[in-house]
């Protein structure tokens, strides 16, 4: 049987611990060109030399091991736990070949721990462009370890890494530094208390708030032969140690490692100039920001058409295809009907991820960070907090567990609380779907209204997170706040593997990871809307037409029939003044009666489905919420749609598609059948501006996603925050999106 | 014909109905598998959206 053994990837953040991770395993965990996406370990398994197995746990970024914040707590204690099942037989030291004198810091103090460890430096295909150069074999020697220089981007270096490790009873587990030469009679204390015990390890110990077995860090407390410092004293210790380790380094690197100043200069600084620039730096941010909303719109509105009338055309071709009855039903007014619902959105989705990989790999991200950061501070909120509120514009759930980089805990519970305001992805379909529908199509200044209301709800999303932390600030008093120290990310040329795989995996887990949620929902609500217990709901047809037969059909019906029939009549008048056709006056009564008897029977057809939908055991259902959701401006389906997208979001189109769906002889797109809808006065459209943006700001502010809270639930480990974070958010997203309607109606 | 359709209909209800509950109200360690493996939200792959 071959051997398992638990090999460790530690390092700085953004040292492309994560890609080597996913070199090793042929995992694929997101990575990007900024700090803190790690901040749970996570775990792989890679086949090594000789029959060697390895379980390889990527960690979150550490500087050093004086850690601060929860993600970095995670790298000391399972070094200083040995009998922790993940202990690493050997720790790989990830470095980055242009900060390899700061890498070097948190190096010297995890070989100091006695471990076999080995040194990574990444991104060597930058060395020549950067003027550097390095003497290997010099730097083994002085750090007595063995190196593995590699470039993830280039994917050279990899194998080595394999033999390394493969290698690692090799490894030298002696320590670089002796510490206790910072306060040798203290040290020397330490040891006689606990004389089977390692010095260093000890020292972390009291330094840090973590515990390891045997020793907790109470029973220090019980030892008399050696007094605790207090912390300030502490903390000038761990000053001194770190001033002995960088001379340590220093000397290494005097001798080992060489940077060509006139090589190295770039235009990194320049660039960095303009983009975080106090004005021109927010109107960069402004100009990409609509870019990508009119890109959204503009470049995805062909695929999206495509395929609308591909899911219609497919749902009546299978229609037609198989027998009729209750299975086939399920499946193209049930099923399909509500997949098309998420597969109609799949283009702005990829192109949404397509210009956030894009941002994030170019190192841009980081400066829109920088840029926050200023932005946020008058508001209470350090730009350890910006990182969480970017990140969700993707999903809040990553967006809220990167929240561990805070230190502050209530800091980081104002965070946690705001974020689910930012516009995640989840939002997107709501918000386009409702877009196209109440606003018009025209331009100003060569962008469309559309894009132009849909990068404000963004903002608006962006500007309720901040007011609300505002108001969270004053009223749970922070009084230190997290300092933000962020390492600008080198600019780099995106690389085309990272940036495809972000967009096919983001769009993979949109389809994949709501399709399934959608598609259980649209079968329960199919179910619902085609069957019913009363009466009226199973002589629906000839309950209607004995209405229609003494009082016609209703005054919307009436008059879409008028209009069209006037649209074809001019349209056949002009064919024939034109020469088209030569077709005699009573032909083309004929055609028009012809024509308003199809319109007729599809609008009773149509009546006798509402009619059955509303006696439905779902219509009773959305009947008794509708007196709710009615102030605002929505109808029962609506206030059905609300309550099914409580699961997640986007399940409120295929809700829609789903409800409207049902008992409809007509395969049309989705966007045609919500246009389609009108509301209980049968006065005008359903979807109408008013209603149109009492919804768009009900999604902007309620919180609508079990899945965020749960995640609340355990960053917070207590129901008290999320339950607040639901009543708050809900209560404010009905509050505006009444005010919205009944002034706009 | 009608019968068999019936079948199948109710039983795929009852399977969206059993996904469901098992999503969202029953606890996610009853289906977590092994030790090692990190099944927590929030991962890239973790399939909560």
């Amino acid at each position: 049987m071959s051997k398992q053994i638990n090999v460790a990837l530690i390092g700085n953040p953004n040292t492309g611990k994560t890609s080597v991770f996913n070199e090793l395993t042929g995992l694929k965990q997101k990575v990007g060109n900024y700090p803190g996406i790690t901040v749970e370990k996570k775990e792989g398994i890679c086949k090594l030399p000789r029959g060697v197995k390895a379980h390889i746990l990527d960690l979150p970024g550490t500087y050093s091991l004086n850690t601060t914040s929860l993600d970095e707590s995670v790298v000391v204690e399972l070094l200083l736990n040995r009998n922790n099942k993940d202990f690493p037989d050997v720790a790989v030291v990830i470095s980055d070949v242009e900060n390899l004198k700061r890498n070097l810091l948190l190096f010297t103090q995890i070989k100091d721990l006695r471990i076999p460890t080995l040194l990574v430096i990444n991104m060597a295909d930058r060395m020549s462009r950067k003027g550097i150069s390095m003497d290997i074999p010099l730097l083994e020697e002085k750090l007595d370890t063995k190196i593995a220089l590699v470039s993830t981007r280039k994917g050279t270096g990899v194998e080595k890494i394999k033999e390394l490790i493969a290698d690692y009873k090799n490894l030298s587990s002696k320590p670089n530094i002796d510490t206790s030469i910072i306060a040798p009679d203290y040290f020397e204390r330490l040891k006689k208390a606990f004389p089977n015990e390692d010095l260093y390890k000890l020292w972390l110990v009291i330094t840090q708030d973590v515990n390891f077995m045997p020793i907790e860090k109470n029973m220090l407390k019980g030892f008399s032969s050696f007094d605790i410092k207090s912390k300030s004293e502490l903390k000038k210790l761990q000053h001194k140690e770190t001033v002995v380790r960088y001379q340590f380094i220093n000397n290494i690197l005097k001798e080992a490692y060489k940077v060509d100043l006139s090589a190295a200069k770039g235009f990194r600084a320049k660039l960095d100039k303009i983009l975080t620039h106090k004005v021109f730096g927010y109107l960069i941010f402004f100009f990409i920001l609509l870019t990508i909303f009119q890109a959204i719109y503009d470049w995805s509105s062909y695929p999206t058409d495509f395929i609308d009338n591909l899911m219609a055309s497919a749902i009546e071709w299978i229609k037609n295809g198989l027998p009729a009855g209750v299975l086939t039903n399920l499946i193209t007014e049930g099923i399909l009907a509500g997949i098309s619902g998420i597969l109609v959105f799949v283009p702005q989705i990829a192109f949404l991820f397509l210009f956030i990989s894009l941002l994030e790999e170019t190192g841009y991200m980081s400066r829109v960070v920088f840029l926050m950061d200023r932005l946020m501070r008058p508001f209470g909120l350090s730009g350890k907090s910006v990182v969480p509120l970017i990140s969700g514009t993707a999903c809040a759930i990553p967006a809220v567990m990167a929240t561990r980089t805070i230190e502050n805990w209530k800091e980081r519970l104002i965070t946690i609380l705001v974020t689910p305001f930012t516009t995640c992805s989840a939002r997107l379909p709501v918000y386009l779907i409702i877009i196209s529908l109440v606003i018009p199509e025209g331009r100003f200044l060569g962008l469309s209204y559309q894009a132009l209301t849909l990068m404000l709800l963004y903002l608006i999303g962006f500007g309720a997170a901040i007011v609300s932390a505002m108001i969270l600030n004053k009223i749970l008093k922070i009084k230190s706040r997290s300092f933000f120290v962020m390492e600008m990310p080198t600019y780099k040329l995106p690389l085309l593997k990272n940036v495809v795989y972000t967009v096919l995996e983001k769009t993979k887990s949109f389809v994949y990871g709501a399709g399934k949620i959608i598609l259980a929902i649209s079968i329960i609500l199919w179910f619902l809307g085609s069957n019913g217990i009363s009466s009226n709901f199973k002589n629906a047809e000839r309950i209607v037409k004995e209405r229609i037969a003494s009082k016609g059909l209703s005054d919307y019906n009436k008059r879409n029939i008028e209009e069209s029939l006037n649209a074809y009549s001019v349209a056949l008048n002009d064919s024939v003044l034109q020469k088209k056709y030569t077709i005699g006056i009573e032909a083309i009564k004929d055609s028009l009666e012809v024509r308003k008897l199809d319109l007729t029977n599809k609008a009773e057809s149509q009546e006798v489905a509402g009619y059955k939908l509303e006696h439905s055991y779902i219509g009773y259902a959305g009947k008794a919420i509708e007196p709710i959701v009615r102030p605002l401006g929505y109808d029962w389906k609506i206030g059905i749609a609300l309550i099914t997208s409580f699961a997640a979001r986007e399940v409120f189109v295929g809700t829609l598609a789903t409800i409207y769906s049902v008992g409809s002889d007509e395969q049309e797109t989705i966007t045609s059948r919500m246009a389609a809808e009108v509301d209980p006065t049968g006065q005008r459209p359903l979807f109408n501006l008013a209603s149109g943006i009492s919804l768009l700001l009900f999604y902007a502010f309620a919180m609508q996603c079990m899945s965020t809270l749960a995640i609340v639930k355990r960053e917070t480990n207590s129901w008290k925050w999320p339950i607040m974070q639901l009543v708050f958010m809900s209560a404010f997203a009905y509050i505006v999106a009444l005010i919205a309607y009944q002034i706009l109606k | 014909m009608d019968i068999f359709q019936n079948i199948v209909v109710y039983l795929i209800l009852a399977a969206a109905i059993a996904y469901l509950v098992k999503t969202y109200f029953l606890p996610k360690k009853l289906f977590s598998s092994k030790k090692g493996k990190d099944s927590a939200c929030g991962n890239d792959n973790c399939g909560c959206h």
